[in-house]
């Protein structure tokens, strides 16, 4: 069945992130210089600002830091999926993203649960980081 | 540029017809970059994550919006200009309504609706001559952390507000017991709450009780978006709570006018907030009568 919701545009900048995604990794830059790990991708660290960092993989574990339940749909492509819910989600690693929670109703969701990232392969090329109540 | 001469008046305009185009919708979506991968528009969403955090955080929710909604609307009911003029709620209807990003329902958001609103600033020297009263520009204050909502940890506070309302406050001489009312950028009623908060009205989680029992709306203690603001009058982006606050101060706003014809004091200093992306940039403005 055809994928009818909006697709990630890759760039220089995320290639190696959703490169990641496509075999079921979270990667992220680690500063070479202090070690902060960060997201979304940027050419330079903004805790120190310097350029060198290394590509880590995270163990995809972390918590709800906060949420939202849509009730409408601004695209057509989530309107089988309300009430959904859109999350921002810490990593134990540090990072932050923004995710969807799923595998669990929209109000046993909160703030602070323990989640795990789980793979939605949405085209051939693009798998999207999901997560679950751990 | 006034006082240096560069010019004589400024002009301050603003005009959408973001209800009978989609020119707000297109620009709404296209904020969303990435986001919308998973569902994520607009301006509702990243808000109502910064209001369901804050709910973890301290106490707020529903119970907290009611009074900001209820109170706005009761003073755009008095503004025959405002979009819900004839349009009551009580708290009922509030409670009642529906979610379109939960925690945030329909009247914690911000009207759509075309229409413009325009500002003439003028040196005081001009200003004395006209017909009105001026509204003289007591302190400004800005101040911008500018940190994307998935990044950003001042989703509950404190944002730029609290920066920007000391510098207004410092260079107006004044302090925040001297304000009579607020006219604060309403998005949504979590920014009102968060806003006032970071002004130092009340402290996290004590905004339930401060705004309860009419606080903030008609015969209050502290009248906060007198024309019904953006939730109940209309949406001009930054001149909704400008162009209020010097109606008001210029004694040109009617039956709701402040002072004895709605129980309230008498606009001598009146604080006015605005603020940008996700809680992301803030400015405050202190119009006072001379």
């Amino acid at each position: 069945m055809e994928y009818t919701k909006p697709l990630p545009r890759i760039n220089s900048d995320n290639r190696e992130f959703w490169e990641g995604c496509r075999n079921h990794e979270l990667r992220f830059q680690k500063c070479a210089s202090c070690g902060h790990i960060r997201f979304p991708a940027s050419y330079v660290c903004p805790k120190c600002l310097r350029k060198d960092f290394q590509w880590i993989v995270s163990a995809g574990i972390g918590k709800v830091y906060t949420y939202a339940v849509y009730h409408v749909a601004y695209h057509q492509g989530f309107l089988e999926d309300l009430p959904y819910v859109v999350a921002v989600v810490e990593l134990q690693e540090g990072p932050r993203l923004l995710t969807n929670i799923v595998g669990c109703p929209p109000e046993e969701v909160s703030c602070e649960m323990p989640v795990t990232v789980v793979w939605k392969d949405a085209t051939p090329d693009i798998s999207l980081p999901m997560f679950r109540p751990l | 540029m006034l006082d240096a001469g560069l010019c004589r008046y400024v002009l301050i305009s603003y005009g959408h017809n973001a209800l009978s185009s989609d020119s707000l919708f297109t620009m709404l979506m296209d904020f969303a970059g990435d986001d919308a991968v998973f569902g994520h528009f607009g301006a509702t969403g990243g808000y109502a994550l910064a209001a369901r955090r804050a709910m973890h955080e301290f106490n707020t929710g529903p119970q907290t919006w009611k009074h900001i909604a209820v109170a706005q609307r009761a003073w755009a009911n008095l503004n025959p200009q405002a979009v819900m003029y004839d349009k009551p709620m009580s708290f009922d209807d509030y409670l009642s309504s529906k979610y379109v990003v939960e925690p945030l329902r329909l009247p914690d958001n911000c009207l759509v609706n075309d229409g413009g609103r325009a500002v003439i600033v003028a040196t005081l020297e001009r200003a004395r001559d006209l017909k009105h009263r001026p509204a003289v520009i007591l302190g400004l204050g800005q101040h911008n952390p500018s940190v994307q909502v998935t990044q950003s940890g001042i989703l509950t506070g404190s944002t730029g507000a609290r920066k920007a309302c000391e510098t207004a406050l410092s260079i107006a001489g004044i302090t925040r017991d001297d304000i009579d009312a607020c006219q604060i950028y309403d998005c949504f009623t979590y920014t009102v709450e968060l806003t006032l908060q970071d002004y130092g009205f009340f402290e996290p989680g004590e905004g339930e009780s401060w705004f309860s029992g009419g606080t903030t709306g008609p015969g209050g203690r502290m009248p906060v978006n007198t024309s019904g603001g953006q939730l109940s009058e209309a949406y001009y982006m930054g001149l909704t709570p400008l162009s209020e606050a010097a109606m008001q101060i210029m004694g040109r706003c009617g039956d709701r006018q402040l002072g004895p014809a709605t129980q309230t004091k008498e606009p001598n200093i009146i604080l006015v907030s605005d603020n940008g992306g996700i809680l992301q940039t803030h400015s405050c403005c202190i119009l006072g009568r001379i």
